[in-house]
């Protein structure tokens, strides 16, 4: 086996290299590089031609390869793969691993068992919490004043409407002889904020179209028939007035029909 | 009663081989070849002694004209702290540099003029010098031995020299990518530990690691109660014994300072270290898990799992009708050109795992099915299957055992790790005790939801996430 003093002969402007800056591929390596013996010997003398690969090599077996610069495969620094250091992690162990004499089973089951039960304890409050986001944009009670809201119940248009102030006043003052079919307004409703009827024509049966009519309410469109804000019958052929299905007010945002 | 009969049947065949008439030495006349069992039973107790001093003595005493002896010393790179890591791969290329009696070219001499092979091995938790000599030449054998352990000469000038040559080994080493890859696994998988300490040491150690060093390291850990003298081949153990109360008994058993050694566990974190290189033409990855240690119950029941996965080589000629699984998933995908099943067990952990080379573009998949194939061990693995890893592991644990060296590598790591030599009968009996459920259990403690540790070398993009590696070493479907 050679040794390495007979082959480094060609580099022997090279020999006193111990530790190097590394190079780019393209790029020259500046001179005045830091020496830890005691004769100074520039490493690399840019003016001389470049060659594709140059190795480094210590004179005497201490210094050894320190460095290779190429131009045809990367620059490294290190020697071998045992020069490779894990990094200390300990600032990331658990305190249970922060000590390397002792065994990591020891505390296998405990450290398994905090990290599943975090874990399914942060899934169940997710599912709760996306839970509740989709319940409150879904079926959010938010009907603006004066507006009509239809949902489909049990097959039949169903009518809620979110009064205001002056169809509620009006709609108490109306006097009952005049009705065809009479009926007091606080007979109709429990929350008079809130009117809630069947959107079906008690004439024949078609869906009235709500806000429109001559009684601001609503107006079926088939034959003609003008109902008020309370739902009642007030001009033309309908016989009834809409009809108003069982519903309860559990709390102020839900009412519960049926 | 089992004993004495395999001693009878030893003295039986060694008087039939003296009488000149081998063939008679199998029982079934007529046949050359001897059963399983009659191989299980065949091989002569190894005979045990121990010195005064703590220093142990075994052999096993076959008929042959050759010998294997060993001295094997129960301290490796686990023994070494940061800053002497490598002493003990130094030292062993110091050790045939001459002693004080036999300086180099004596040493050369004295043991070519025999015809004989000494070399020596260091590893974790290991150091082996051994012989191969004749066996009428084991008085010279022993005497050598004893000088290369007890009084290497160790000169400043041989230890500059070897510096290089040591630099020179470590940088060939590189081409060595299964050594890297698993050198690097055991980096990170016992990080922080010294069993995390390669063998061969940093290259700064192996710049400045001096005469004192390497006396100090043999002070400490060259104690007779560590050293085997183990011999297997045409040797007489009683010859043996006097042969190393003459060579050995010099041989110290006391610490400085009382400051005995004592091996601290070594923990195992899961992690990965990715060495990177696109340059390289194919990519070598280990995955591991915390193992057994060699003197746990669970050693069998691992090496029949590990037997049920196997090993393959693209040479293999087998393609889909291997009979391991991933084997066969190798050959018909094409998933990878080698990959094998392995268990480092260490005094008391181990690591347990499956090293593969593949080409850049099947990484993902060769993964997949390798850790597809520790869950089957896990929970579904089939009679057939450990009937089959049984009779493999069987057999090779027989074969191995095909010459003198090996057997006397075998008593030696025995001793150290057991205190005893296990007879294959008995290795025999516990594989053979082992069933599907129990496969289930052993390989679902180590392998199942644990983490890995992983090291990767070469052109590794296609490696997946730490995160996903580690969620397959569950099923949801379980």
């Amino acid at each position: 086996m050679m040794s390495l003093a007979t082959r480094s002969g060609a580099f022997s402007p090279y020999l006193q290299a111990t530790n190097s800056a590394v190079a780019g591929p393209l790029k020259p390596l500046i001179p005045g590089v830091i020496m830890k013996t005691d004769k100074l010997s520039s490493v690399l003398d840019t003016k001389k031609p470049f060659l594709c690969r140059e190795y480094l090599y210590g004179q005497s077996a201490k210094s050894g390869h320190a460095v290779s610069v190429s131009l045809s495969a990367r620059s490294s620094v290190r020697f071998v793969h045992t020069d490779i250091k894990i990094p200390d992690f300990s600032d990331y162990r658990r305190p249970e691993v922060l000590d390397p004499k002792k065994s990591s089973q020891d505390s296998g089951n405990t450290r398994w068992a905090f990290s599943y039960l975090i874990t399914g304890s942060t899934a169940v409050v997710g599912v709760n919490a996306a839970k509740t986001v989709v319940t409150q944009f879904v079926s959010s009670m938010n009907i603006p004043e004066g507006k009509n809201m239809t949902f489909k119940w049990r097959g039949k248009p169903l009518f809620v409407q979110h009064r205001t102030e002056k169809e509620i006043a009006s709609e108490a003052d109306v006097n009952l002889a005049e009705l065809r079919d009479p009926q007091h307004d606080r007979d109709r409703v429990q929350n008079p904020t809130w009117i809630i009827v069947i959107g079906v024509c008690t004439h024949l049966g078609c869906v009235p179209i709500a806000n429109a009519g001559d009684y601001g309410g609503y107006y079926c469109p088939c034959h003609g028939s003008h109902y008020d804000a309370s739902g009642r019958i007030r001009k033309g052929p309908a016989p009834l007035n809409l009809e108003v299905p069982y519903y309860e007010f559990p709390d102020n945002d839900m009412v519960i029909v049926g | 009663m089992v004993s004495s009969m395999w001693r009878i049947s030893g003295a039986v065949n060694r008087a039939l081989a003296r009488a000149g008439y081998p063939l008679l030495l199998s029982l079934r006349r007529g046949q050359a070849s001897v059963s399983y069992a009659q191989s299980l039973l065949g091989a002569p107790e190894t005979q045990l002694t121990t010195l005064s001093n703590g220093f142990r003595i075994a052999s096993e005493e076959t008929n042959q004209a050759t010998c294997t002896v060993g001295l094997c010393i129960d301290c490796g790179s686990r023994y070494e702290s940061e800053k002497n890591n490598g002493a003990g791969f130094f030292l062993e290329h110091m050790a045939f540099k001459g002693t004080k009696k036999h300086p180099q070219s004596a040493l050369e001499h004295a043991v070519e003029s025999m015809g004989a092979h000494l070399s020596a091995y260091t590893s974790r938790e290991r150091t082996a010098y051994y012989m191969k000599t004749l066996a009428k030449d084991l008085p010279k054998a022993v005497e050598l031995l004893a000088e290369v352990v007890q009084s290497s000469s160790l000169s400043e000038a041989d230890i500059e020299q070897q510096r290089s040559v040591v630099l020179r080994e470590l940088e060939e080493v590189q081409g060595s990518l299964q050594d890297v890859c698993l050198d690097l696994l055991h980096a990170t998988a016992f990080q922080g530990t010294p069993l995390g300490h390669s063998v061969l040491g940093p290259s700064a150690n192996a710049r400045i690691l001096t005469r004192n060093d390497l006396v100090e390291y043999i002070n400490s850990h060259y104690k007779a109660p560590r050293m085997v003298l183990a011999t297997a081949g045409g040797v007489n153990h009683d010859e043996l014994v006097a042969l190393a109360k003459q060579h050995f008994s010099g041989v110290s058993f006391e610490y400085e300072g009382d400051a005995v050694p004592v091996l601290s566990p070594c923990r195992f974190t899961g992690s990965e270290i990715r060495m990177r290189d696109d340059a390289m033409p194919l990519a070598h990855i280990a995955i591991a898990v915390e193992g057994a240690g060699a003197a746990s119950p669970d050693i069998v029941p691992l090496m029949v799992a590990n037997s049920i996965i196997g090993c393959y080589d693209i040479t293999f000629g087998g393609g889909k009708h291997l009979s391991s699984r991933l084997a066969r998933l190798a050959a018909e995908l094409n998933l990878c050109h080698s990959f094998q099943a392995f268990h480092s067990s260490y005094s008391d952990t181990g690591l347990l795992g499956i090293y593969f080379v593949t080409d850049k573009h099947k990484i993902e998949d060769m993964m997949h099915w390798a850790q597809n194939a520790w869950m089957n061990l896990c929970t579904t693995v089939t009679e057939s299957d450990v009937a089959r890893a049984k009779n493999a592991l069987k057999a090779s644990l027989v074969g191995q055992l095909n010459g003198t060296t090996p057997v006397c590598d075998d008593i030696g790591r025995h001793l150290l790790n057991y205190g005893r030599r296990i007879p294959l009968a008995e290795w025999d009996a516990r594989i053979e005790a082992v069933t599907p459920r129990i496969v289930r259990d052993v390989c679902s403690k180590y392998i199942y939801d644990k983490c890995p540790a992983v090291s990767a070398v070469g052109p590794i993009e296609q490696l997946p996430d730490y995160n996903r590696m580690r969620s397959a070493m569950y099923w949801l479907r379980f």
